[in-house]
């Protein structure tokens, strides 16, 4: 039986979308799920929908701030926060780093999900990490990040998500029974397993023994 | 060791409280919690955070219109919604039903469980109204309220000691820092823990030390 298409539409500049990729991570040697990794624009489907960070809600910030804490920990991802960082981070652009990200999923797909990951490190925790990339590749992506090929790319993956239906990230699309099934946020996926067929462990499954 | 006390603060306006509501009521037999229902006015909270229904957003009325459907069925809760309902039914005001849960809160709270539930039934899934006097009434007697007890507190829900303690409960929602529901506070460690919405029952299970088994968990054989 084929494996279920999964795409994950995520931006680096989205701590759930993080916290969504890794525990997608996890499960693409659990579920019978092929993962894809969609880089794209969080941005600009804010500007397609009208949609707002939810952060510009004093009251919804404050709660975030404690949320994302607490589903870090508990998703065991290490997102490191505290109360002004939060808004500081949150109004930074993340569009040289999406279509850096995009320029490597171009030329060196194999590398996009250590770099996605490297990229989140870097900008919501204070973890160092490497991405393996070698300076060289890493200079030649860089320089790319300016041409229509890339700006495009990233441009039209950032549509897809919107046709799907997509009003901010993490938004996951799972193809089965013939159809798109689109979910948004970190704490659908037990439900997304549900869709199709998969059995949630909770956020940090044990591999299967014959697995390891 | 004590039981955990987990309030959840809703209103039947909202059918995310519903989910959140079904889970909890399975779970008390299960965790060791205390759980105490806070009915509440979703549009007080509304109000005094500035916060707007999701569904005023287009595309995430969209997605809302699915997700609930999906989610229902795997909380395993009938929620019945279509199209037009959705944005219909939100637009709804459901003041007068929290008031007359809030006397039965205040009155006879031994009911309090089925009578939301009964509350939720007809609104989200009959898609009958439930502002109408004759209307509560006959939720309340769906519910297993006497008529007699019924009518008394239906008479009540203009007193100003309903409407009060609908509005302190409903500032005490926002004071733990709520801006929408479902709103569940667990009192864990010395502090309370608020958690937003239906999908982070999981989490706080996690955080008050229990095991989460899904929405629809299965009770131990010896409770049986």
């Amino acid at each position: 039986m084929g494996r279920t298409l999964v795409e994950l539409f995520y931006d680096v500049v989205s701590p759930y979308s993080w916290l969504g990729f890794e525990v997608l991570c996890r499960y693409q040697h659990i579920w019978n799920i092929d993962l894809r990794f969609r880089p794209a624009f969080l941005g600009g489907i804010m500007q397609a929908t009208g949609n707002k960070p939810p952060a510009m809600l004093p009251k919804r910030a404050e709660y975030l701030l404690k949320d994302i804490k607490r589903m870090a920990e508990y998703y065991q991802v290490p997102v490191q926060i505290s109360g002004d960082d939060f808004q500081r981070i949150l109004g930074k652009s993340t569009l040289g780093a999406m279509r850096f990200i995009t320029a490597i999923d171009m030329t060196q797909p194999r590398y996009l999900e250590p770099l996605s990951r490297e990229f989140w490190i870097r900008f919501w925790s204070q973890v160092a990490g490497q991405a393996g990339l070698s300076s060289e590749v890493a200079q030649k992506q860089l320089e790319m990040i300016s041409s229509s090929a890339v700006k495009n790319r990233l441009k039209e993956t950032t549509e897809e998500a919107i046709k799907y239906g997509a009003f901010g990230m993490p938004t996951v699309v799972a193809h089965f029974n013939g159809e798109p099934h689109l979910f948004f946020g970190s704490d659908r996926l037990e439900l997304l397993g549900s869709i199709i067929g998969e059995k949630w462990q909770g956020p940090v499954p044990s591999v299967p023994s014959h697995k390891m």
